[in-house]
C-alpha cells in the first residue's frame, strides 16, 4: 500500500506541495497530468531518491519519509531502462536480485535468456525496457513505481511488454504506481488515479470516475475529453415541453438544461445555476440516420464536418447548431452508415453522459 | 577542402568567393598554429634527441632526476586522486550554495603565477609556522625534500585533476545511482558498483592529465627544495652552468619522457573507442 | 573532461590575467615623466649579481630619479648572468658579477675586454634572531654550533654561484686554521645538498622565512638583509687581498653538471668587477652609469648599504674606457 500525507519536495525546477492520496495495499494507482506537474518528482520522491521535505510516505504500513531508497523495498522503472552499461543483461537483473532463482525466473518470463550474456547496448528499446522491469521485479519489491515504462516502445512491443507486467502483477500482487500519458490504458488497469498539475493532486478516484467527471474543464482536455463546452446551466421543471421519457419524477429533481452557443441539452446534476462547463465523452456519442426511441435525452441533427480515422475507432465531428460535437464510432458503423464529411446524422447522447464541472 | 566553394544556384559569386577564402584564412591559422607548438618540440628532439638518449646510460645525474620526478607526480597523483574524487563527486552532484565558489577557489592555483603558489605553501608549511613547525617535529621537511616536491605538484595540478573528475561524474546520469539505491545499495555501495566503473576511463585521464602537468612544474618546486633535482629543475640547471650545448641533450630527453601521459591518454581513447 | 571544454572553461580567465597585467604595464610605461630637455632618455639594461641586487636598488632608483633614465635590471648568479650573454645572446649595457674570474674564463674575448673590480666582500655565517642557538654562537664556536644535529645550515650551488665554492674554500682554510683534521667534509655535512639554493638570494630567502637556521653567504648581503652574522677570522674569510696567497692554498674540486668531469677551483680574495660588454645596445649609457656608481657620492651611499667599495676600481684586460681612467686616477 501507499500512502501520502501532504508530502512536498522539491528537486530542481520541479515541486511537490501538499501531495495526498491512497493506493489500496495490491492495487495499481495511476498517475496523469500535463509535463511538468511532476509526476517523475513524485515517483523519485516515493522511492526516496528525492527527499520529502514535509508530510509523511507510507509503504505497506511502514512510515518511511526518513528511510533511504535501499530500505524502503521499492523497484523502479524509469522511462528509458538506465541498464547499468557496464554490466550484462543478467548481472544487470542480478544486481539487486532476492535470489539467483528469482532472478532467473524474471529473465525467463521476460523472455530475455536468450539476451542474457549480452552487453546492454545491443539490445533494442523494447528489449532494455524488458529488462529493466525484471531487474526491478527480480528483487519481489512490494511497491513498484512505474514511469511511462511504456511510452519508448513501438505499439506493438508496448502490448507485449504491458501485458507481461500485468500478468506478473496478478501473481505477485504488489502495489503499483504507474506514471502514464495513455488514459486509456490507466483506465484498463487502474484502482486508483491520480491527476497531478503543477505539483498539486487537483482530482483523485476511480479511474473511470476522473475520466468521466474530471473535476474541471482543464482536466478534462488534458484527459482526452474532445468536447468539453462553455456556456450556462438553469434546472429545469417538469413544465417544459419537450421532456421525454425515462424516470420522470427522478429525472426532472435533476434535470438541468445546459446552453451552449445556439445548442441546449439535457444534463444531470445539482447545479448552481450560472455559467459552467459541460463535459462529454466522445465514446459516448452515437450516431445514427434517424433520430431513436430511446432513453437518450439529447438527440440532434447535424452535418458531418469532418471524419479522422485512428485505429479502430474514428473520430467524427458534426456540426450542430453551430457547436461541434465529437463522436467515437467504430470504422465499421462509418461504412455501414455511409458517412461522409456533409452528410446529415443525428447525434445522439444520453442526459446521463453530460457531466458539468 | 575546396579551393573555390561550389556555388549554389542563384548564389551571388562574391558570397562563394568569399566563402573559399575563408576556409584559406581558417586553414592558413590552423597551420600556423600547430607549427608554432610543434617546431619547437621537434626542433629540440632532433637536435638533442640521440645525443641525450644514448648518453642516458652514463648520464646517473638525469636518469636519478627522472626517477624522481616520475616517483614524485606519482605520490602527488594518488594523494590528488584521493583528495580529489570525493570533492570532484560533491561539485558534480551536490547543488550546494556556495558551490561555484568553491569550485573557483579550487581552480586558484591554476591562475596563480608559479613561484608565487611556491611562496604560499613555504608561508603555510614552512617550519617556522605553526602547522610547518607540527610537519617539522613529525619528520616532515618541506623545502629541500620529496615531501616539498609533492606539496608543490599537489598544489598546482591537483585544481586540473578535479575539474576534469568533476566532469567525467557529471556525464553519468545520476539516475543510473538512484536505480541502484532502489535495488538495495546503499549511497557509497552505488558509488562503488556503479559510479566509480562508468566514470573509471575519464578518471584515468584526468589523473593522467595531473600526472603530465606534475612533471612539468618547475616555479612551485625550486621555491620549496632545489636539491633533490626533478626533471625541470635539472634542465634549466643544466643550461645556466653548461649552457646549451649541455643542455640539449638532457632537454631532448626530458622532452620525449613528457610524451608519455600524451601517449598514454592517446592509448585510452583509443581504447575507448573500441568499445573496451 | 573534452580537451575543448577544458580550454574553454580556462579560457576566460586567463584572458582576464593577460588582458590585466598587459594594460598595467601599458600604464606604468605611459605614466613615467617624459624629461624636460631635448636629449632621449636613457635606458640602460643592466645583470647584477644576486648578491648586489639589494643593496645597489636604492642607488639605481636614485640615479633614476634624477637622471630620468630608465634602468632595466636582471639579477642572479654569476654564471646565469653570464650564460644570458653567452648562449642566449642578450647583451646588457652594464654588467656587475660577484666573480671577477668568470670575465675571464666566459666572456672575454668575445663579449668583454675589460673589467674593473671595483668592491671587496667577505664569507661570514649569517643567521637571525629565530634561528637555534642564536644566542649561544660566537666566532669562537661556530663551526661546532652549525654541526650540531637539530641546527639546519644552508649555502649555495657552487657549480653556479661563486659564494657557492667560496663556502667550500672557506671551509677548507677554516680545517687548516683551527687545525681541525676533518673539519671540512664535517661542515659540508652538515649543510647538505637539500639546504643548497642556485643563488644567494635563495638562502636568504629561506633563512628569512625560517626555514634555515645558518647560512653561509657574503656579508653584504647578511647586512642588507638585516641579518646578524658571525665575523669569521681573516684567514679564512676570503676578505683580504693581502693573504691572497695564504687564500690560494686551498682547492677545491667543483663538479661539472651533466658529466662526472670536476673543475679545481682555489682561493681567491672575494671581488666584485664590473664591465661594458663590446656590443652593448646601449654602451654610453651604459659608461654614463658606471661613472655614476663609481662617483664619490655612490660610493659613500653603497658603503651606507653594506658594499665595501674599493677606493680605486682596478682595472684587467684592455681598452677600458675613459671614464675609468679617470675613476682610477691615473
Amino acid at each position: 500500500m501507499i500512502r501520502l500525507a501532504n508530502v512536498a519536495a522539491r528537486a530542481g525546477a520541479f515541486a511537490l506541495a501538499d501531495v495526498s492520496f491512497e493506493v489500496p495495499a495490491g492495487g495499481y494507482g495511476i498517475v496523469v497530468g500535463p509535463a511538468g506537474a511532476g509526476k517523475t518528482t513524485l515517483l523519485e520522491t516515493i522511492a526516496g531518491v528525492v527527499r520529502a521535505t514535509s508530510g509523511r510516505i507510507v509503504l505497506c504500513g511502514n512510515d518511511v519519509t526518513h528511510a533511504p531508497p535501499e530500505a524502503r523495498h521499492i523497484g523502479m522503472v524509469y522511462q528509458h531502462a538506465f541498464l547499468f552499461p557496464h554490466l550484462t543483461v543478467r548481472q544487470n537483473v542480478d544486481y539487486g536480485a532476492a535470489s539467483r532463482d528469482l532472478a532467473d525466473d524474471m529473465i525467463t518470463r521476460f523472455g530475455v535468456d536468450a539476451l542474457a550474456g549480452r552487453p546492454v547496448d545491443s539490445l533494442s528499446g523494447g528489449e532494455r525496457q524488458l529488462v529493466a522491469i525484471a531487474r526491478a521485479l527480480a528483487r519481489r519489491p512490494r511497491v513498484l513505481l512505474l514511469d511511462e515504462p511504456f511510452s519508448a516502445l513501438d505499439p506493438r512491443t508496448r502490448n507485449i511488454v504491458r501485458r507481461l507486467v500485468r500478468t506478473v502483477y496478478y501473481e505477485q500482487r504488489f502495489t503499483a504506481l504507474q506514471v502514464t500519458h495513455d488514459f486509456g490504458e490507466a483506465g484498463l488497469l487502474g484502482d486508483v488515479a491520480i491527476v497531478l498539475d503543477r505539483g498539486h493532486v487537483v482530482q483523485t478516484g476511480d479511474p473511470e470516475d476522473v475520466f468521466r467527471r474530471p473535476k474541471s474543464p482543464y482536466i478534462a482536455d488534458f484527459l482526452g475529453a474532445e468536447n468539453v463546452f462553455a456556456g450556462s446551466a438553469r434546472p429545469i421543471r417538469a413544465e417544459e415541453p419537450d421532456w421525454v421519457e425515462g424516470d420522470p419524477d427522478g429525472f426532472m429533481e435533476h434535470a438541468v438544461a445546459f446552453t451552449t452557443g445556439a445548442l441546449t441539452f439535457y444534463a444531470l446534476g445539482d447545479v448552481v445555476p450560472g455559467p459552467t462547463h459541460a463535459v462529454i465523452r466522445a465514446e459516448e456519442v452515437s450516431l445514427s440516420a434517424e433520430p431513436s426511441h430511446s432513453s437518450m435525452q439529447n438527440q440532434f441533427r447535424g452535418r458531418i464536418i469532418e471524419i479522422v480515422p485512428n485505429g479502430a475507432l474514428s473520430r467524427v465531428t458534426i456540426d450542430v447548431s453551430g457547436t461541434p460535437i465529437v463522436a467515437a464510432v467504430t470504422a465499421r458503423s462509418v461504412r455501414e452508415l455511409r458517412l461522409v464529411v456533409g452528410s446529415d446524422v443525428v447525434a445522439g447522447f444520453k442526459a446521463t453522459a453530460v457531466h458539468l464541472c | 577542402m575546396p579551393l573555390a566553394a561550389e556555388r549554389a544556384p542563384g548564389m551571388p559569386a562574391s558570397s562563394a568567393a568569399a566563402r573559399g577564402a575563408g576556409a584559406i584564412v581558417v586553414a592558413l591559422a590552423a597551420s600556423v598554429f600547430l607549427l608554432f607548438i610543434v617546431a619547437p618540440v621537434a626542433g629540440l628532439v632532433a637536435s638533442g634527441g640521440w645525443r641525450g638518449l644514448a648518453g642516458l646510460g652514463a648520464d646517473r645525474e638525469l636518469r636519478a632526476s627522472l626517477v624522481l620526478t616520475a616517483f614524485t607526480a606519482t605520490v602527488a597523483t594518488v594523494l590528488g586522486v584521493i583528495g580529489g574524487t570525493p570533492v570532484a563527486y560533491l561539485l558534480a552532484r551536490r547543488a550546494f550554495r556556495g558551490r561555484a565558489l568553491v569550485a573557483a577557489i579550487i581552480d586558484l592555483p591554476l591562475v596563480i603565477p608559479h613561484p608565487v603558489a611556491g611562496i604560499a605553501l613555504l608561508l603555510v608549511l614552512g617550519r617556522a609556522t605553526p602547522f610547518g613547525a607540527a610537519l617539522y617535529a613529525a619528520g616532515l621537511r618541506v623545502t629541500g625534500s620529496i615531501t616539498g616536491i609533492v606539496c608543490a605538484m599537489l598544489f598546482v595540478s591537483a585544481p586540473l585533476y578535479v575539474s576534469a573528475a568533476r566532469e567525467a561524474f557529471a556525464r553519468i546520469d545520476s539516475r543510473y545511482e538512484s536505480v541502484a539505491r532502489t535495488l538495495g545499495d546503499d549511497a557509497w555501495r552505488a558509488f562503488r558498483r556503479v559510479t566509480l566503473p562508468l566514470a573509471g576511463r575519464g578518471l584515468t585521464a584526468a589523473a593522467i592529465v595531473m600526472w603530465g602537468r606534475a612533471i612539468s612544474e618547475f616555479g612551485a618546486i625550486v621555491i620549496l627544495t632545489y636539491n633533490p633535482k626533478v626533471a625541470s629543475v635539472l634542465s634549466y640547471d643544466r643550461f645556466t652552468s653548461t649552457g646549451l650545448s649541455g643542455a640539449v641533450p638532457a632537454a631532448a630527453v626530458l622532452v620525449l619522457f613528457a610524451l608519455l601521459p600524451l601517449v598514454a591518454l592517446r592509448a585510452l581513447r583509443m581504447d575507448e573507442r573500441q568499445g573496451r | 573532461m573534452s580537451r575543448s571544454a577544458f580550454v574553454r572553461s580556462k579560457v576566460a580567465p586567463i584572458t582576464v590575467g593577460v588582458a590585466v597585467a598587459a594594460a598595467v604595464a601599458a600604464v606604468h610605461a605611459c605614466s613615467r615623466p617624459s624629461p624636460s630637455g631635448a636629449a632621449a632618455r636613457d635606458t640602460v639594461v643592466v645583470f647584477v649579481a644576486a648578491s648586489l641586487a639589494k643593496p645597489l636598488q636604492p642607488v639605481f632608483a636614485a640615479y633614476s630619479a634624477r637622471t630620468h633614465a630608465v634602468i632595466q635590471a636582471e639579477s642572479g648568479a654569476s654564471v646565469v648572468l653570464a650564460r644570458r650573454i653567452t648562449e642566449l645572446h642578450r647583451i646588457p649595457d652594464l654588467i656587475l658579477l660577484a666573480d671577477p674570474e668568470v670575465f675571464p674564463e666566459l666572456l672575454m674575448p668575445r663579449h668583454v675586454t675589460w673589467y674593473a673590480q671595483f668592491a671587496r666582500n667577505r664569507m661570514v655565517v649569517a643567521y637571525t634572531a629565530n634561528s637555534r642557538y642564536a644566542a649561544e654562537i660566537a666566532p669562537a664556536n661556530w663551526m661546532d654550533v652549525v654541526r650540531r644535529p637539530d641546527v639546519q645550515v644552508g649555502r649555495t650551488d657552487p657549480a653556479i654561484a661563486p659564494a657557492g665554492y667560496r663556502t667550500l674554500i672557506m671551509f677548507q682554510l677554516a680545517q687548516r686554521f683551527y687545525h681541525r683534521p676533518g673539519l671540512a667534509d664535517s661542515l659540508l655535512a652538515s649543510a647538505p645538498e637539500r639546504n643548497v639554493r642556485p643563488d644567494a638570494s635563495g638562502t636568504a630567502a629561506l633563512l628569512a622565512a625560517g626555514e634555515l637556521d645558518y647560512i653561509y653567504d657574503y656579508q653584504s648581503v647578511a647586512e642588507s638583509n638585516g641579518f646578524q652574522f658571525v665575523a669569521l677570522p681573516r684567514e679564512i674569510d676570503l676578505g683580504d687581498p693581502s693573504l691572497a696567497s695564504e687564500y690560494a692554498t686551498a682547492q677545491v674540486r667543483v663538479r661539472r653538471p651533466g658529466s662526472d668531469t670536476t673543475v679545481a677551483i682555489a682561493g681567491q680574495p672575494i671581488r666584485y668587477a664590473l664591465s661594458i660588454p663590446e656590443n652593448a645596445p646601449h654602451a654610453a649609457a651604459g659608461r654614463r652609469l658606471m661613472s655614476d656608481l663609481l662617483s664619490p657620492a655612490a660610493v659613500r651611499e653603497l658603503r651606507a648599504e653594506h658594499v665595501d667599495m674599493l677606493d680605486h676600481p682596478i682595472v684587467a684586460g684592455s681598452n677600458p674606457p675613459a671614464e675609468l681612467r679617470d675613476a682610477t686616477g691615473g
